[in-house]
């Protein structure tokens, strides 16, 4: 229950407000930079939220926006009101293209319409862009009373209020299609000496629904919990040829996902919005080796120089190949003269982010490629400052290949009235996620 | 389209002139115009631009009553809730045509008027506003219609409370009425909810059974919002009466666990949590369930991410046997997480930390603490220290990876380790005096107060083992006057210390220049008043002029045993409770109960029922396969009605410190002495306070 949703720039200052009750005044934003300023000493990234005076400012951050809440209530749903504000981004996206101060200040009239339909007196009301979409416009539309081209009436969207509220009716393709991509994302946390700490993969199906009228669509996955009721010992290993079902830790599903129905009966059906959506997550933890696995030695010459030696090796299968390997190695930030001496790929100094990126386009399953490095340091130098221990990153995308193994057994796509013929079509890849990085010593 | 160029200031009368302009000739060219010169009046109002605007009011009412297109409509509506509390004057035209809106054939029209009603705080609004909400309610309107109208009902609420019970009984039969939407059901439910909720004169809202069942039955057909507004409506309204009812509960609740919004499972597991209460085992499949879905959510931004944590670390503290089992890699500091989320997943971290899995996570606490950030690397040496106090059996460990990082010999990290080193002395009298030796070798690089006066209370303690203490001490004692309030009374305490120990012409010295300058050149009245009790004390042993107060008995009251400390990792039940039902909610993230931070919300607490268990942390938890459990759990204890704790709140005041501290000194009463003071008449009292050379 927000009291109202303000944006305000990069310093705090508010842009564009709407206040849904009137239990906090107006004036209170006025005391947001400066609390900004006051926490931002503290330490340099602000906790999401802040109290002052009793009033709690609940914030995230966009580009260089701050989307902010307040409330006086303490029993207010956190979680609904961040997931709300998230949501509201990813809205404005679908109208402004990029949600900055300035689209923003040019496009308030419209911003201000979606603000009271997305959420009335601080409770969230739609939020599927589609469905706003239909009467939340850049066109103007009559009134009825004076309309003379029925064109133009605006026409009450029913189906908000309607059990199917992500899907409008009468929605006509000629080609009817489903794209299905499996998307992996590997996220790793691996110590210098090459032992794994922690390894997961969060899998993504997306969808993107090109089809006619109120299709019924059904999902079949290989996932053991789907396929086989009783629990005989998965043996899973990515490696081999013959994949057994696998069993997926936790599934997340669209609001269109019957849940009791897969509750009871393990099956996937939905009636799926028009366009792309996020169908499913999933997440694994069980433990798998790197996919690319590197050595990095970095030998500080203090005041002289540094060397770094680095192998990359791709532990995927022979027939998989990796795509756009980036291999990111952190170097102290007054480096400079580097000698690079590499067989693969390209090697850049990135002297703003104290790295060297070595790029491999293409990085066949099983081949092992090495890289050189030398920079000079500084023969003098401050204080002795502590040593910032950063990771090595690296990041690379395999296309036809999922770590879990997962596989789409079937999407069958049903609509009751059009009966028409229709064409499902999936696509796997695995990439790396936002942390698989590799810890130097 | 670009509205930034009509982002800035304009004048009332610019603005004016471009709407009459326009108005002469009703062009479709000038209808863009107009409605531009409109879109700038509300960028002003955005902008503050008040006093100007004001001005523009009778305009704005001739546009309403001519102009037909919605968004100048919306724009109308707009102007009239920002400026109309201020111009009472044009309030009553507009209300007409808000009435008039209100009867429109457009749906979305009637929405605004509806809105605006129940928004202007005028009485003649007000009055509409009941009479109208009540029709709609009671009309055949539209859903989205309706809605709005339930949620006026929270407006109207806030302003006149009085009025509000004929409305309710509205909302109540909404929600019995079977046929109704089921969207309007659910905002209805909810808005009863926060009514009874925000007001003082009114219970918790409570359901009937098929109510609560028919409500949860209706979840597949809400959209995620709706979903998460019935969960939540539901905690507490309805109190299952047996406890086959709860598992059939928490059966119905547990798929929306795998909802993709946040709030719903975050709802979904407050609402679980809440059913816990009321069942009389768990099944092991529940707890797994429960934790796989809080560590998906961990994936999520940063905020939510940081919301999440901050629950689990809820969680965690709740039962003696946690509800969530999983695995502590998860919690594992990335470089690059927000602070604010490195230092809930260290506490956690810390929460977690058991004999089984400590080497683990010491070694991701040494290596935090050699973080490049200094406030994540103190905050791990800390958390290293409290956990040697904490896990007594793996206190060697921790002691090693503290001795090793000492090594560096990073000043703050000196600071940091010389701080909790002396409660790791302080529990384990005898056992780490070996490290002593090396401690006191940075005695120069101490700085800070806290460090410091860890630091000469470590010298004073181990004076034994260390010959040179005095020469030490000097390191402190010599600047007495520029050190902080906190250092003085440390230096103050063991210089008494060390002469009450061995009365040299060395200490006594120190002891006396000490005391002296506390007592004539330091402001501080605590500091002088301390170091008063302290000379009078030892004059009154040295004159043993027939008092029962031996030098013996001074050692005894100046250099006692100090009691043993324990950490503290519980919080009150009532607190946890309360807690427990807020999942999700900032209380949840500052960890402090509802009614400490802002009173005038009520307390949330677990309705009566012969289900409810007493003593939570008595759950049985069973493996999945043995669906019939023993019959001896069943022990619903009816005669124990005695959940209220007389215990104080404990409070966690800050939220980015370890959820808990080292319990401070306490000093012992001392019943053996009390014959001696306050005997004095205060003419002697007088005549000592004005003593130069008390003893020697």
């Amino acid at each position: 229950m927000a009291s109202c949703i303000y944006f305000c720039d990069s310093k705090g200052r508010s842009i564009l407000s709407r206040r849904y009750r009137d239990d906090i005044s107006p004036s209170a934003i006025e005391k947001f930079p400066s609390l900004l300023v006051d926490s931002e000493q503290e330490s340099n990234v602000i906790p999401p939220c802040l109290t002052h005076n009793g009033i709690q400012y609940l914030f995230i951050q966009h580009n260089d926006l701050y989307v902010l809440t307040m409330t006086r209530s303490l029993s207010v749903n956190v979680a609904q009101v961040f997931a709300f504000l998230y949501k509201l981004v990813d809205v404005l996206a679908e109208y402004v293209k990029t949600v900055e101060e300035e689209s923003i200040r040019d496009n308030f009239v419209i911003i201000y319409e979606l603000l009271d339909e997305m959420m009335d007196y601080g409770i969230p009301q739609i939020t599927e862009t589609k469905m706003l979409k239909q009467y939340i416009t850049q066109k103007s539309f009559k009134l009825i009373k004076s309309a003379k081209k029925s064109k133009n009436v605006m026409r009450p969207p029913s189906q908000l209020t309607k059990s199917v509220s992500w899907r409008p009716e009468g929605i006509t393709y000629k080609k009817n299609e489903a794209f299905l991509d499996v998307i992996e994302s590997i996220n790793m946390l691996i110590t210098a000496q090459g032992q794994v700490l922690r390894s997961e993969i969060l899998g993504t199906v997306k969808v993107k629904s090109h089809l006619s009228g109120m299709p019924d669509l059904k999902l079949g996955l290989n996932d053991k919990g789907i396929f086989t009721s009783d629990g005989n010992a998965s043996q899973v290993d990515s490696s081999t040829q013959k994949r057994s079902n696998i069993e997926l830790e936790d599934l997340k599903f669209h609001q269109c996902v019957r849940l009791s129905k897969f509750e009871n009966e393990k099956i996937i059906t939905f009636i799926p919005p028009d366009g792309d959506f996020e169908l499913m997550n999933y997440r694994l933890s069980t433990p798998i080796k790197p996919l690319i696995w590197c050595d990095v030695k970095i030998q500080v010459h203090s005041k002289s120089r540094i060397e770094i030696h680095c192998r990359a090796k791709a532990q995927i299968k022979k027939k998989s190949t990796a795509n756009n390997v980036e291999i990111l190695i952190p170097i102290p930030d007054d480096a400079d003269s580097p000698k690079f001496k590499y067989s693969h790929g390209s090697v850049k100094w990135v002297p703003e982010k104290s790295a060297i990126i070595w790029k491999l386009k293409s990085f066949p399953g099983g081949k092992e490629y090495s890289m050189a490095a030398q920079l000079g340091l500084p023969s003098i130098s401050d204080l002795e400052i502590p040593k910032a221990k950063r990771p090595v990153q690296v990041k690379f995308q395999i296309p036809y290949f999922t770590t879990s193994g997962i596989q789409v057994r079937y999407l069958k796509i049903n609509e009751p009235k059009l009966q028409y013929q229709s064409y499902p079509w999936v696509r796997y890849i695995t990439e790396s996620g936002d942390d698989y990085t590799i810890r130097t010593a | 389209m670009s509205d930034q160029r009509l982002f800035s200031k304009y004048k009332a009368y610019e603005i004016k002139s471009e709407l009459q302009q326009v108005n002469l000739k009703k062009h479709r060219i000038s209808a863009v115009k107009r409605k531009n010169a409109l879109k700038k009046i509300i960028a002003n109002l955005t902008m503050g631009n008040f006093n100007e605007m004001a001005l523009l009011f009778p305009d704005i009412l001739k546009f309403w009553q001519i102009d037909d297109d919605v968004e100048v409509r919306r724009i109308c509506h707009h102007y009239l809730v920002a400026m109309g509390p201020t111009k009472s004057a044009y309030l009553k035209d507009a209300l007409q045509l808000v009435l008039k809106d209100l009867d429109s054939g457009t749906e979305e029209v009637r929405i605004m008027a509806l809105r605006t009603l129940s928004s202007i705080p005028s009485t003649d609004y007000l009055n509409e506003a009941f009479k109208s909400v009540k029709s709609v309610l009671q009309s055949s309107a539209s859903p989205r219609l309706k809605k709005t109208a339930i949620h006026a009902i929270t407006k109207l609420d806030q302003s006149d409370h009085n009025r509000i019970w004929p409305l309710l009984n509205i909302l109540r039969r909404l929600v019995d009425e079977i046929k109704e939407d089921s969207s309007v059901q659910a905002h209805a439910l909810y808005v009863m909810y926060r009514i009874h909720e925000a007001n003082e004169d009114m219970k918790m809202m409570t359901l009937e059974r098929d109510t609560c069942f028919r409500m949860l039955e209706m979840l597949p057909a809400l959209n995620e919002w709706d979903h998460s507004l019935v969960l939540e409506s539901m905690i507490t309204s309805y109190a299952p009466q047996t406890h086959s009812e709860a598992h059939h509960l928490i059966e119905i609740v547990l798929p929306q666990l795998q909802h993709v919004n946040t709030s719903v499972i975050l709802n979904a597991l407050k609402f679980i949590m809440y059913l816990i209460n009321y069942v009389d085992y768990l099944q092991e499949g529940l707890i797994k369930r429960l934790s796989n879905s809080i560590v998906t959510l961990l994936n999520k931004p940063p905020e939510l991410q940081f919301l999440v944590l901050r629950n689990v670390i809820l969680l965690l503290l709740s039962r003696e046997e946690p509800l969530l089992k999983v695995d502590v890699s998860y919690f594992f500091v990335e470089f690059n997480d927000p602070i604010y989320i490195k230092d809930t997943k260290l506490e956690i971290l810390y929460l977690l930390a058991k004999h089984a899995n400590l080497s683990q996570i010491l070694q991701e606490l040494k290596e935090y603490a050699t973080d490049i950030d200094i406030q994540m690397s103190r905050k791990a040496i800390r958390a290293i220290g409290n956990l040697a106090v904490k896990l007594e059996h793996s206190a060697s460990e921790c002691v090693a990876v503290l001795l090793e990082l000492l090594d560096f010999g990073v000043e703050y990290i000196v600071q940091e380790i010389v701080s909790v080193f002396k409660n790791i002395l302080r529990k384990y009298p005898g056992q780490f005096e070996s490290c002593v030796d090396k401690l006191v070798q940075f005695t120069d690089s101490v700085q800070e107060p806290e460090s410091r006066s860890s630091m000469i209370w470590i010298i004073t303690q181990h004076s034994s083992y260390l010959p040179n203490y005095l020469e030490l001490f000097q390191i402190f004692s010599s600047n007495f006057q520029d050190e902080t309030l906190e250092v003085q009374f440390s230096i103050l305490n063991s210089s008494v210390k060390f002469f009450v120990r061995s009365p040299t012409e060395a200490t006594e010295k120190l002891c006396v220049d000490i005391l002296r300058y506390s007592t004539e050149k330091i402001d501080n009245p605590d500091l002088r008043d301390r170091a008063f009790m302290y000379w009078r004390l030892l004059s009154a042993a040295q004159q043993n002029n027939g008092l029962p107060l031996s030098i013996e008995t001074v050692k005894d009251i100046v250099d006692g045993d100090l009691p043993l400390i324990t950490l503290n990792t519980r919080l009150d039940p009532q607190v946890l409770e309360e807690l427990e039902l807020n999942i999700g909610s900032i209380a949840s993230i500052y960890l402090k109960p509802v009614s400490q931070v802002f009173r005038l919300n009520k307390t949330k607490v677990l309705p009566k029922s012969p289900a409810l268990n007493l003593d939570r942390d008595n759950i049985d938890i069973i493996a999945d396969s043995s669906s019939t459990r023993s019959s001896s759990v069943v022990d619903l204890r009816f005669s124990a009605p005695s959940r209220t704790s007389s215990s104080p709140i404990k409070k966690m005041d800050d939220y980015d410190k370890p959820a808990e501290k080292v319990n401070s000194l306490k000093t012992k009463k001392r019943s053996s002495s009390s014959a001696v003071k306050l005997t004095r008449k205060p003419s002697v009292l007088a005549r000592k306070l004005s003593m130069r050379r008390p003893f020697a």
